[in-house]
């Protein structure tokens, strides 16, 4: 097309394709690694036996490790490998370093193989999808500045005179996951193992969930983004749609996106305001998305006829369609009426694996398809095979979601029901999960059809691997580049050859949002009103609200009784953002597969019970209830507390502002252990045999003290 | 990339054509092979986006100058309890206080047993946080007034839950009558005896 190349000196350079290489097989790897431990937390949830008692094996620890799996090990060096490849060609030089290249790439799997241990052994910040503790959290921020370095550097030696989309994408990725990572890991460290949260209550949720939304903006949607803007078009050799369209959607994209962290917070305790921003800012998210999903799906126009023949173009129209339809469904769900219903409910599971098994999974897997051939210069091995993939991946979604869907709003409607005579219908609350297991054991199905096709991948692309040679240089030429007069281009047309001026300003539409919202709930008291009779929490209640953490209780059960009827019926008077000012780190939770905890320790609510009915429940939870889908938790009878941490603990809360008396870290200690002698004394005087340093007598203190504090005169059962 | 040395602006006249669209595409964008079509943006997709603007709009008004009561959570939880209240009061229908003995009711009271009492009482009547209802030791007393006294207040000191507003007086008496049939039964393993021996009333 371009027919005057040969007029001008042209320079001859070498890609390397070995890092990209590299990341691709990691890519595979942990997908497979992420995809199983899915597949075992879906069966753990089934049959708590599948647990086996191992502490490692429990729901509350296999789902973070699940979630940190699927995104940063498996779609994290998806990205990776797509950007190593896509953007020297794009550019037109090799990358800057590829020694900072290989730092990346070690530092990355060492980032994960990190979080697998640091997770299954319990150690974790309490926030999701940012469990990692503080000495990994430094890792992470080090490795992502040596990728952001060797990205930035590359694209300013570039020959090119303009920066293309997908570069775009991947600098707006670079600079807003940094932005995120930091400002939401501030943390005080008290061990190496152990940090606090340096924000608490309201203020620790907000700038949780507007990283945890980010983070599904920003490393889940626009660097994939970037990755369809070169390989689709690439794929399917068209050109694409609409230039002027990739400008409106991207800025539209990165700086609204950023605002719509509230709307994982709706009805909860944060003022009004700032869901209603959480609210707007999602709805008007629609239209961005969806510029990202038409300039796809038309730039194949013309090509639909290849779509039907070759599955790198079949995943990619499926991941493409997946993206819009998580992108409507999400705003929908951003509606106070339909959100007071999907939340906690597995309807939000549903949502996010339209998103990812759809859009991240496909995305992944039909660039895989299309590089293996190119690496060993051959061709795919069985293109029917990756057929077979293409249909499992794409059925075993819909059996994956579908049932989700059919189960979130059954149990939200059973949570809601009342009698005529104004009682709730279903009082108990595993009632409403009974319903609903049959649609979890399809959704484990949908699982298996799911890794089955990314085994099936994994033997073709290692065929085609052994069918060819690895070329790891590839050989290119291009002019240099000369720095021109602009002439009359556009003021965007003009950015796109300033890459550093164009970070800026990238980073200034994503940090509007945040400020906006951050200041104000930081700032005004009146967002955070304070109730008196909040006290902090005794040194034994702290340590059990560590074993909470720990254990990851808060991925099965909230501490949020949102303003509804039905709730404060089921679970006593809503939440107040008071309420949660020592919470260091909030523990308000996501989903719902137990039952809300925030007033449990509240004698006059339903849900009360005894110190001895928890004992008996954390040992055995089947005992209580045969159908009972919680793990069982014989090891914290077992183990002792950590007792020698508590001054430690006590200061460093003081650090954070909860007001201890001065000098308390000394009397911690002796008030711990009569706390928990008296609890102990009260559990062998019913006939339970127990020590009173064991972890469990810790865990009770905390659940007998949880939410008792705006109901004074119900009192703590432990006093 | 502008390969194109003459000028960098799109001349209408010698612009190239995408064969199989009949787009235009853009002169000087090719990267990586990849080209770009200049394509206006879909009106469809434009009205889309400014209705959502508008939307949004309407909807911060609405919280901040018009004051509309469903954006603010308390106000519509107050007018959700009102209407209940209304619409659908707690009803204490008093019931006559009579051990139960019909297949149904007893079905319905081991229902009510086996979802919320057996947690702390077990399946079998057998006790483990709460008291065997098998034997003939009682706390509270066996007769039907006084349990059913013990299930409407509690003893929440000692960790029995009132049921007043959880279970309506008929569900409370349906359970209490399933209570009764338990005794006598063969636990798998009974909790010891609490309470004084009594005299079986039924
Ligand atoms: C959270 C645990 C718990 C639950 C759930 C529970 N109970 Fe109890 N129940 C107890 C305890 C503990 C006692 C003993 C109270 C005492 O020592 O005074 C008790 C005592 C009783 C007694 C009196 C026994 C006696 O010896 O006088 C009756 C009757 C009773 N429960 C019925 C029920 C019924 C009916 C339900 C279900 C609707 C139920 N309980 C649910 C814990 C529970
Ligand atoms: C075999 C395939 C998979 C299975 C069986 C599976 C299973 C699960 C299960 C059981 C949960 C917890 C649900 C609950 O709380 O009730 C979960 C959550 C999640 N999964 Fe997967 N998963 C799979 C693939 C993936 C992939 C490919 C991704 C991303 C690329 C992913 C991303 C997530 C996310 C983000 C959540 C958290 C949802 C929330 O916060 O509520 N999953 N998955």
């Amino acid at each position: 097309m371009i027919t005057n190349l040969k007029f001008m000196a042209l320079e001859k350079f070498t890609y390397d394709n070995k890092l990209a290489k590299n990341f691709a097989v990691a890519t595979i790897l942990w997908g497979v690694v992420g995809f199983l431990v899915g597949l075992i937390a879906a069966l753990a949830i089934l049959w708590p036996e599948v647990s086996m008692k191992l502490p490692f094996l429990t729901f509350g620890r296999l789902r973070p490790l699940h979630t940190n799996a699927a995104i940063f090990a498996f779609v994290g060096n998806s990205i990776f490998t797509g950007i190593y490849y896509s953007m020297p060609r794009l550019l037109k030089t090799p990358m800057f370093s590829q020694k900072l290249g290989k730092i990346h790439f070690w530092g990355w799997q060492l980032i994960i193989v990190l979080a697998a241990v640091t997770l299954m052994a319990g150690i974790t910040t309490g926030k999701e999808y940012a469990e990692l503790e503080w000495p990994i959290d430094i890792l992470i921020a080090g490795i992502w500045v040596v990728f952001g370095w060797n990205m930035i550097a590359t694209i300013i030696k570039r020959r090119v005179q303009h920066i293309y989309v997908a570069i775009w994408f991947y600098l707006a990725t670079f600079v807003t996951v940094a932005v995120l990572h930091i400002v939401n890991s501030f943390e005080l460290p008290i061990s190496l193992f152990k940090s606090y949260s340096l924000y608490s209550g309201v203020q620790d949720a907000l700038v949780q969930w507007w990283y945890g939304h980010n983070a599904v903006a920003f490393f889940l949607t626009t660097p994939v983004l970037g990755l369809m803007y070169y390989f689709l078009p690439k794929a399917a050799n068209r050109p694409i749609y609409s230039y002027k369209l990739s400008i409106i959607h991207f800025w539209a994209l990165i700086f609204l996106y950023i605002w719509a962290g509230p709307h994982h917070l709706l009805y909860s305790s944060i003022p009004d305001w700032t869901q209603a921003l959480g609210v707007v800012f999602s709805v008007v998210l629609i239209a961005p998305s969806w510029g990202g999903m038409i300039n796809g799906l038309l730039t194949l126009r013309g090509a639909w006829d290849k779509v039907r023949q070759d599955p790198v173009l079949k995943m990619f129209v499926v991941g493409v369609t997946s993206y819009g339809m998580s992108t409507f469904e999400g705003p929908l769900l951003s509606l106070k009426s339909v959100n007071a219903i999907s939340h906690f409910t597995d309807w939000t599971i549903a949502h996010v694996h339209i998103g990812t098994l759809g859009w991240n999974g496909m995305m992944a897997f039909g660039m895989l398809y299309w590089l293996f051939p190119r690496f060993y210069k051959v061709k795919l091995y069985s293109t029917s095979l990756a057929n077979t993939h293409f249909w499992l991946a794409t059925l075993g979604m819909l059996f994956f979601a579908i049932p989700l869907y059919f189960a979130g709003f059954t149990q939200a409607l059973m949570w809601k029901q009342f009698t005529p005579e104004g009682f709730l219908k279903y009082t108990n609350f595993l009632e409403t999960y009974t319903q609903i297991r049959p649609m979890h054991m399809l959704r484990a199905v949908g699982g298996v059809m799911y890794l089955t096709g990314a085994g099936i991948m994994v033997y073709n692309l290692i065929k085609t691997a052994g069918a060819g040679k690895f070329v790891r240089f590839e050989n290119d030429e291009a002019p240099a580049r000369e720095v021109k007069p602009h002439g009359n281009e556009t003021w965007h047309r003009r950015l796109e050859r300033k890459p550093v001026l164009f970070t800026i300003w990238a980073l200034v539409a994503i940090l509007i949002g945040g400020i906006v919202e951050f200041v104000p709930m930081f700032l005004v008291k009146s967002n955070v009103p304070t109730i008196s009779s909040v006290q902090p929490y005794t040194p034994l209640e702290l340590e059990g609200r560590d074993i909470y953490i720990r254990e990851g209780c808060y991925n099965c059960h909230s501490q949020m009784i949102r303003p509804f009827r039905s709730e404060v019926e089921r679970y006593g008077e809503y939440s107040k953002s008071g309420e949660f000012i020592y919470d260091h780190p909030f523990q308000w939770g996501s989903r719902r597969t137990g039952p809300d905890l925030a007033r449990i320790g509240v004698k006059t609510t339903k849900n009360y019970k005894p110190d001895s009915w928890h004992y008996e429940h954390l040992v055995n939870p089947q005992k209580t209830n045969i159908q009972s889908i919680m793990p069982p938790y014989p090891w914290l009878v077992e183990n002792d507390m950590d007792i020698e941490s508590i001054p430690k603990k006590i200061r460093a809360m003081q650090t954070l502002g909860v007001p201890y008396p001065k000098g308390y870290d000394e009397k911690a200690i002796d008030d711990l252990k009569k706390q928990a002698h008296e609890i102990a004394s009260g559990l062998r005087a019913s006939g339970i045999e127990v020590e009173d340093q064991k972890k469990i007598i810790a865990l009770i203190a905390y659940m007998q003290r949880l939410g008792t504090d705006i109901s004074k005169n119900a009192g703590s059962a432990s006093k | 990339m502008s390969i194109n040395e003459e000028k960098t602006n799109i001349n209408q006249n010698d612009h190239e054509i995408d064969t199989l669209t009949n787009d235009r595409l853009i002169k000087d964008h090719s990267y990586d092979g990849i080209r770009e079509l200049d394509n206006d943006l879909p009106p469809w997709w434009k009205w889309l986006f400014y209705i959502t603007i508008i939307f949004a709009i309407i909807y911060m008004l609405g919280l901040w100058v018009f004051d509309w009561d469903s954006l603010y959570q308390e106000k519509e939880y107050n007018k959700e309890v009102a209407e209940a209240v209304k619409t659908a009061p707690k009803q204490q229908v008093q019931v006559e206080l009579k051990v139960l003995t019909d297949a149904s009711s007893l079905e319905n009271g081991k229902a009510t047993y086996d979802k919320i009492c057996q947690v702390c009482h077990l399946l079998d009547g057998g006790g483990l946080v709460g008291p065997n209802f098998t034997d003939d030791y009682w706390i509270h007393g066996n007769s039907l007034e006084k349990m059913f006294a013990v299930v409407e207040n509690g003893v929440i000191e000692k960790g029995m839950i009132p049921y007043k507003d959880q279970l309506p007086p008929t569900q409370r008496l349906e359970v209490i009558s399933y209570i009764i049939t338990l005794r006598g039964t063969i636990p798998a393993s009974p909790k010891a005896p609490q309470g004084e021996l009594l005299d079986w009333p039924y």
